[in-house]
This record gives structure tokens, sequence and C-alpha cells, in this order.
């Protein structure tokens, strides 16, 4: 077996050397046997002769020889190629229109797979990533499932204690900015909070020093930190004794004790990490804590997973979760786990692209059968010539293959350039946290498509065209009265396509619908002329509402001053931004809790809703009158109202948030928009309940939870355009405390269209889809119609000769375009029904089967698809019967 | 020259083998060289003994080696390997069994069926 896999590639390398070889072999034989001829006395020539005769045709010989070495399948593929090149290139229009067709459907293929394969299917950068997992609460409810993979410290120390197939860890899901000083150097960094054995769970050993020890990871433990290789190149220059050296961490000196490699990439983007130091209470009270865990050696993942269900259950049996709904804790892959959120839109737009390419392969097949018909005289000739109609199958596939592979190459190139697009556009909010590149495993996936799709556009038309009748192909010399062969495969392909482009236009549509909605909802404030900025107080010298209320005013008091400035207060979370949620009790009025509730909560300072313009409905806004002296005051939204204190006078109602304070309702406010994190009946951006408590009334221990995770934001109404006041809103913060540097400036209208920019994302990308998938389809369409003209030009004629108006003409011709655009649209419905209920997460504020959508798409294709018929037909009314029956 | 017999499909590999187990032979050699044994008896139609003689090679039976031959002039040269005296073995064995089996057939009586 070996020695024939040597000689045959011997054979194929060296194919100029082995012909040559053969030739001198077989030379020197007649040469020997003429001689031996010559000495039994045959005459020279004549013994040449004879022994040239008797050896038989030399290049029998050598085609045989070559056989022998197994190069019969190479020879083959070789003069394929080379006439399937010659006939490309002898219909350059042909050509260009399927390799550009196809660099259009590979390309955005080529660009979307770059993002799928980054995010969903290459596997984590860590060691033996199939034994990391995720824990998570796997919520069952009537109307679906899904996984909650943010848990209490509750569950942690559960798990922590009983998980003993799992090396487990948790750690924080959100990242903070905070301020970095060392040696002299300011940087504003991204910190990310993991527990001990984070690192050693993932697989990951330390470049220098060591990660957290379980000792520095409970409350009150040692202040230390692990860099980023990035950040220790940034800011010690890589310098290896950096282990014990301080640096200050949000006003607060840090010890390293390590840093991690070059390569490394957690969960989120991140510049160093600080110990988590989970508890039950507090910050552990809440859904904050992500969990992570490698199975054991000797574990199995069924096996983890029963104990992880067990763990969990008489937990969940405390959580309140309503009637028909069921919750178990359960392994998912880590990968699985921390892609969630992109896993649906990305499988989409992957669908939807895999929808165009058929679509452009159902064009091209179109079109080859097309081709085919016009070619019947060539294939037929070479038939006759008694070329087998295997030959000629494999001779059409070469063809379609090299066809499609031109489109592979075009296709990598506009796809090399979808990506770069992708990611200016989109990649920085779609939260992708493994590199996006056009690598090989990309390619790759880029050259099957190109070969699959050289054979699946490619074996019909092949198979049909191989089918031809000789005598019959021959005869006709191309003029048949009756037309071209059964139009049927075509016409088939013509609808489907159709169908196929219904479905993207819908889903599109349904998307659009969607995106139109969230935009259009009522912001509930007056967004001009506001520009915010952030700061992030997890800071040492900002651990008491003291310290922190005395930075608001001053600050504040500074900025009012401004030139320009009309109004200016701080607020913990903007509109269309996600809030803190947290949970209270009513304590009195018709309704009295016994259970948790939950609602969003924003502290701020009392000008706040003067300064965005938030209407007031009932009872009164805050005054400097509600200090941390005066008894607790709170203002509720409208939706809050609606959904909690329904039937029931707001003011003056009590509400607990767990610290058995009662805070008295004052006054109701309009709703404004928020990101919703919670709640099955909020859409991505929603009016959602709210809580306002005064920033003066907040406690120490509040603040400095809620800046663990959250910044506070200064909103700054201004006269003009607020661009001007920058400056001054610096300065007015650097002469309170010259440490702290706002994070970014950035207007409210601005803020309200990030909001939506993943909605904004798929809407766009959907939809441009969807437009190349319709072009696809109409020039499907379009070149069907044209190419019955082209065939029926004599029937034409004739019937324009027998009286026929152009008009009747006209319509007999673009009719079936009409037609199977009808059957198309219909056929579409159906599945574009199919496709929006799995579309069903991405769509708010409008309904899976919307009629409006469907109805809109349904009739717009038809129009255009009319269009793309009757343009081509319109040729027959410049047609001159004479002209046409004369015509050979 | 005595008649001559067509060479059964087959036996053709068999016969090149024998005749480069000799010693190392060119093409025509190899031709030249069943002919003398058989005598004149088997005739090798010459098309067909070059692709049975890279078929041989292909399979790592025989190898070639070029080398000069006696009228000075280059020439390849087939020879036996390890690999082919082993299937010449096998082949001899499994011929001499056919040709036990065809003549127990022929030497049949009607009684001894």
């Amino acid at each position: 077996m070996l020695a024939q896999v040597r000689s045959w590639w011997r054979a194929l390398s060296g194919r100029p050397r082995l012909d040559e070889e053969m030739a001198a072999e077989m030379d020197g034989h007649i040469e020997r046997y003429a001689a031996d001829l010559e000495s039994r006395g045959i005459e020279r020539g004549e013994a040449r002769r004879l022994a040239r005769v008797e050896f038989g045709s030399l290049a029998a010989a050598a085609e045989e020889c070559r056989e022998a070495v197994g190069l019969r399948w190479p020879d083959e593929f070789a003069r394929d190629v080379v006439y399937a090149v010659r006939v490309l290139r002898g219909s350059p229009a042909f050509t260009t229109a399927a390799v550009a067709t196809l660099a259009l459907c590979i390309g955005a293929n080529t660009a979307i797979f770059s993002v799928v394969d980054a995010v969903l299917l290459r596997p984590l950068p860590y060691p033996q990533p199939e034994r990391l997992a995720q824990i998570a609460a796997h919520v069952q409810g009537k109307g679906g499932s899904g996984d909650q993979t943010n848990l209490t410290g509750r569950f942690w120390e559960a798990i922590r204690d009983g998980a003993t197939y799992l090396d487990r860890a948790v750690y924080s899901e959100s990242s903070m900015g905070v301020n970095f000083a060392a040696g002299g150097k300011a940087d504003y960094v991204r910190q990310q909070r993991v527990s001990a054995n984070f690192f050693h769970v993932l697989g990951i050993v330390p470049l220098v020093g060591r990660e957290f020890s379980v000792d520095e990871d409970h409350p009150g433990g040692p202040a230390v930190t692990v860099l980023s290789y990035a950040l220790w190149k940034r800011a010690f220059d890589g310098d290896p004794a950096v282990v014990g050296r301080a640096v200050n961490l949000r006003g607060e000196p840090h010890t390293i004790v390590g840093v991690l490699p070059a390569n490394f990439q957690s969960s989120i983007p991140a510049d160093l990490w600080t110990p988590l130091r989970p508890s039950a209470t507090g910050e552990g009270g809440g859904s904050n804590y992500a969990i992570v865990g490698r199975l054991r050696p000797d574990a199995a993942w069924a096996q983890a997973d029963a104990q992880i269900e067990a763990v969990g259950a008489p937990l969940l049996r405390e959580e309140p979760l309503g009637d028909g709904i069921s919750a178990r804790l359960r392994l998912m892959s880590f990968q699985r786990g921390i892609t969630e959120d992109l896993r649906r839109p990305l499988l989409m737009l992957w669908a939807a692209v895999g929808l165009v390419l058929l679509i452009g392969c159902a064009n091209i097949a179109g079109l080859l059968l097309a081709r085919a018909a016009g070619r019947s005289r060539e294939l037929a000739t070479r038939l006759a010539l008694g070329s087998g109609r295997a030959a000629l199958v494999r001779q059409l596939l070469a063809e379609s293959i090299l066809l499609g592979l031109c489109g592979g190459a075009a296709g990598a190139v506009l796809g090399w350039l979808g990506v770069k697009a992708l990611k200016l556009l989109a990649l920085n909010r779609l939260n992708v946290w493994q590199t996006v590149e056009l690598d090989w495993r990309v390619l790759a996936a880029t050259a099957c498509a190109s070969l699959l799709a050289g054979i699946l556009f490619g074996l019909y038309p092949a198979l049909a065209a191989s089918r031809i009748e000789i005598r019959a192909a021959l005869g006709e010399a191309g003029r048949g009265v009756s037309g071209p062969r059964n139009p049927w495969p075509r016409r088939l392909l013509v609808a489907s396509e159709v169908a196929l482009a219904m479905v993207l236009l819908v889903s599109a549509g349904l998307l659009i619908r969607t995106f139109a909605h969230l935009q259009g909802l009522t912001p509930g404030f007056d967004a001009r002329n506001v520009i915010t900025a952030s700061l992030s107080l997890q800071d040492a010298r900002y651990a008491t509402s003291e310290h922190v209320n005395r930075l608001f005013q001053q600050s504040l008091a500074r900025i009012r001053e401004l030139p320009g400035v009309e109004s200016a207060a701080v607020v913990l979370s903007l509109p269309y931004e996600r809030a803190l949620n947290t949970e209270f009790r009513r304590l009195d009025g018709r309704h009295v809790d016994t259970e948790d509730q939950i609602t969003n909560l924003f502290y701020l300072t009392p000008d706040y809703f003067q300064v965005l313009r938030i209407p007031l409905l009932r009872g009164r806004t805050f005054t400097d009158v509600d200090n941390a002296n005066a008894a607790k005051v709170v203002i509720v939204s409208e939706a809050f109202v609606k959904m909690y204190l329904r039937d029931d006078d707001a003011l003056g109602r009590h509400l607990d948030f767990g610290g058995g304070d009662r805070s008295e309702v004052i006054g109701v406010v309009g709703d404004i928009q928020q990101k919703s994190g919670w709640g099955e009946q909020f859409g991505p951006v929603a009016p959602m309940p709210a809580v306002y408590i005064p920033a003066a009334q907040t406690g120490d221990r509040s603040f400095q939870m809620v800046h663990t995770w959250f910044a506070p934001d200064w909103v700054v109404r201004t006269a003009g355009p607020p661009e001007g006041v920058i400056a001054g809103m610096q300065r007015a913060v650097q002469a309170v405390d010259p440490q702290l540097p706002f994070a970014g400036f950035h207007s409210m209208e601005e803020i309200r269209y990030r909001s939506l920019g993943q909605e904004r994302f798929q809407a766009t990308l959907l939809a441009a889809l969807a437009a190349l998938a319709l072009l696809l389809a109409m020039v499907g369409i379009y070149g069907l119609i044209a190419n019955s003209v082209a065939e029926r030009t004599r029937e034409l004629g004739i019937r324009l000769a027998l009286g026929a108006t152009a008009v009747q003409a006209i319509r007999a011709t673009a009719l079936p375009g009409v037609a199977l655009a009808l059957a198309g649209v219909i056929a579409g419905s159906l599945l574009a029904g199919f496709a929006s209920q799995l579309l069903r997460h991405l769509i708010w504020g409008v309904q899976a089967g919307d009629p409006l959508t469907f109805g809109s798409v349904g009739l717009g294709l038809l129009a255009v698809a009319s269009a793309a018929s009757i343009l081509p037909a319109l040729r027959v009314a410049h047609l001159n019967p004479a002209d046409t029956l004369r015509q050979d | 020259m005595g008649k001559q017999v067509d060479i059964l499909q087959g036996t053709l590999d068999m016969l090149i083998l024998k005749a480069v187990s000799l010693g190392p032979l060119h093409g025509y050699g190899i031709l030249l060289r069943i002919q003398q044994i058989s005598r004149d008896a088997l005739q090798i139609p010459q098309g067909s003994l070059y692709p049975a003689l890279y078929r041989l090679e292909h399979r790592g039976w025989i190898a070639a080696e070029w080398g000069e031959s006696e009228n000075k002039r280059k020439a390849k040269y087939y020879r036996l390997t390890a690999l082919g005296r082993k299937q010449l073995k096998s082949e001899r064995k499994e011929w001499k069994r056919l040709a036990l089996a065809i003549a127990d057939v022929l030497a049949a009586e009607p009684e001894e069926v």
C-alpha cells in the first residue's frame, strides 16, 4: 500500500520526467527489435517499420502505463479543468454574472461565519475547554425556558461546599473602569473581580507570582491584585520583580501578587483582577455571582450535573417562582455560558446568510440550465463522438466547481472586507471577546462552502444536460418552433428563490418593526442639550454617604456656575441604561407583602427630574429638606404604580428596602425608558418600574455596594449645544478632587442611540441580506423571462403574424413570471411563519405573525416580480414577425 | 517456430516476475527471455508489456533502474524485489493448483462422474 502511494506520488509530481522516460524506454525497445530483425536479414527501413507495427500504438501503450501507475484520475481531472477554463473564458458575461453572485453570497457567509466561529465554535483558549462548565439556574416556564448564569452568594456557598466533582470558582460578570496609579503613572483600567482559584480552574498558570489565595478572598482580606500581561508591560516595562510592589487602585494601595500570561483572556475584557470576596449578604444577597467549574479528572459530566442539581434543590425551593415554573441548577458548557446572549442573534444571521447562498445557488443553477439548452449541439457532438455520459457530467461539474471556487476566492476577499466592516460597525457592541479574524478555519469553511455550492448548483443541470437526445439536438439546428425543452426545473428554482427571499424579507421586516417600535417608545424626558459624564466612586475615599454627598454638592455648585449651564444633577443610572434592581416589600395599603418584590432603584440629587424634564404627576419632588436626618422618602414611577400600587392611593404608602426603614412615597413621576435586566414581560428597552431615593438619604453601605458595579452620572442641561461645557465640568470636578477624572462625556441623545445598538445592528444586517436575496430572486425571474423570449422568438413571431396583439404576446410571455412569484410568495409565507416563530425572542412590540409585515412583503414581492417579468417581455413589442420567421 | 499460445490474462504478470527473477533485464530482454524459455511457444503482445511492467513496479514487486545495455545504450533495467519474490512464489503455487485441477477435470472418465 505504502509502495503504491509512493509510486503514485512520484508519478504525479514528476510527470514530465515520467513521460520522457516512458518514451525513451519504448523507443529503445523498438530500436532493439528493429536491430534484431535487421540481423535476420531484413532491410533496415523495413525492419523499423515492422518493429513499429508490431509494437502497436505508442500513445495507447503510454496511456495504459500512466493508468497503471494511477494517473488516470489526475489526467482526466487536468483535461477537465483545462476545458472548463476554456469554456468559461468563452462566455465572459455568464462567468462574470455567476462569479459576482457567488462572491457576494460567499463573502457574506465568510464574514458572518468568522464571527460565529470566534464566538460560538472556536474552543475557548484554555486547556481542555470541554471540561469547563458554567453553573446556571435553568428555569422552565410555560412560555419557554432560560438559563440564569448570575447567582446569589448562598448558591455559591452551597456549590463551594457540595460540588465535589468540580474544581470551582466564582467571579463577577461586570467589569468596572477604575483609576490606577503606579510609579507616578496614572491610568484608567478595567477591573474584574474573581475568587481564589479562578485562574486555576481555567487552567491558567500566572507568568509571574501566583493568583489569589483563599486567605485573601474573604471580606476584609488584604488588598491584592493580579495584572494582565499588557498592563504589566505598560506600567512596569515587564519587570519580573514586580511581585510585592504596590499600585494605587481607586485611591487605595494594592499589593501585586502575580502577572498573567500574554495570551490570557478572561470572560470579559479586563486589565487587572482583584479578589471577589464572595459572601452571602451584601453584594452576595443579589444575583451577582457567576460560577465556573472544571470537571475533576475522575468525574463524569452527568455525575457532576446530578450533584449540582441536588446541591441547588433546597435553595431553589425557597425561591418564589410562581405557578407552572420549575427551576434546577445545571451545568452548561462554559463557552455557551459566556456567549449565551449572543447565540440567538448570531445563529439567526448565520441562517440568513445560508439562505442567501441557497438563493444564489438556485440562480446560478437556473443560468446553467438555460446555458445547457444553448450548448446542446456541443454536448450532443461530444456524445456522438463517443464521450460517455459520465464523462460529460464530470466535465460539466468541473465547470461549475471551477465557478464555485472562483466565486469562493472572490468571496474570501469580500469576506475579509466584510469582517473589517463588521468590526468597525458593531463588534464593540456585540461584546465579542475572542478576536474575530479571517484565519485558516474560516478560509477552510469558505473553501468547503464554495466547493459544495459548485456541486449544489451544478449537479442537476449537468445531469439534465447529459440526457439529451443526440439526433434531435444535432438535427434541430437550434430553431424548434415549440421552444425550449422542459421549462419546469428552472421555474421551480425561480419559485424557490422567491420563497426564500420572502423568508428573509419577512424576518428583516419583523426586526425592523421591532427596532422602530423600540426607537419610537416615548423617552419620557427631553434629551436635547443634555450632556452626561460618569465618575467611578469605587474608591476608599468615598466610603461614606457624607463624603459622596459633599462631592455631589460641591461639584454641582461649580458646574451650575458655568456659562450656558441651565441645571445639573447626579443620578445613579441614566435612562436607556441598565439600572440597579433591588428587592422591597409593601408595608401598608391594599397590598402588603410577605415576599420580596423587585424594582429598579435610582439615587439622585433633587434637581434630576428638572434637568431631564421628567414630569411630576402627583405629590412633590425632593428638596434639600429631604436629607439624612429627615424622614425617609421616595418617588416612584407610573409603571411602578401600575405594577405594585394598582387601585391604591400611591402617595403616603410605605415601602421597605431591606434595611427595616419605612420609606414614604411622596410623589409619582412619568415613565422613562430603561434597558431591562429582569422580567420576561419587558422588551430590551421598556418603561420599567422605578423607585427614586434622594442621594442624601442613601447610606454608607448602599453607596459602597452599588459603586462596586455602577458609576453615577453627572447630568447637565445647557442652553445651547452642550459640548461647550465639557472642559468646564472637568475643571469643576478637578477643583473638588484632583484625583477624579470623568470617564467620558456622552450627550443624552447619543446614549439613547447607543442603547439600541444591537437591535439596530441586527435589523440593518438582516435588511441588507434580505435586499441581496430580493435582488437575486428578481434577477432569477428576469433571466427566466428574458430567456423564454429569446427561445420563443419564432413562436411569438408566428403568433404576431397570425394577428395576436403585442399586448397579448407580452402578457403570455410575462405571465409565467408573475405566476411563479405568486407561488413563491405563498410557499414563502408558510416558511416565513415558521421562521418568525424561531425569531420570537428577538421580536418586541410586534406579533411574530404580524399581518402588516407579511402582507406588505408579499405584495411588494409580487409587484417587484411583476416588474422583473414584464421588463424583459416588453422586447416582444419590438419583434418584427417577418424578421423572426426569416431568421435561421 | 512452434505453435504459439495466447497468454491468459493475469499470467503475463507471473511470467514477467519469473523472467526478472533470473536476473535484471530491460523490457525487450524480458520479451526475449520469455520467448527463449518457452521455446517461442509464448508470444507476448509487445504493446501490453509496458503497461504490465509499470503496474508491477507500481505495486512494488519489481524495481527499475536506468543502466547501460550490452551495446552501450541507456536502458531501464527491472529486477525482482523481496515483495515480488513472495508474490512469484504464491502465484506459482496458485498456478500449480489450477493446472492440477484442470488436469484432473480433463482426465476424468465417464464412470467417475
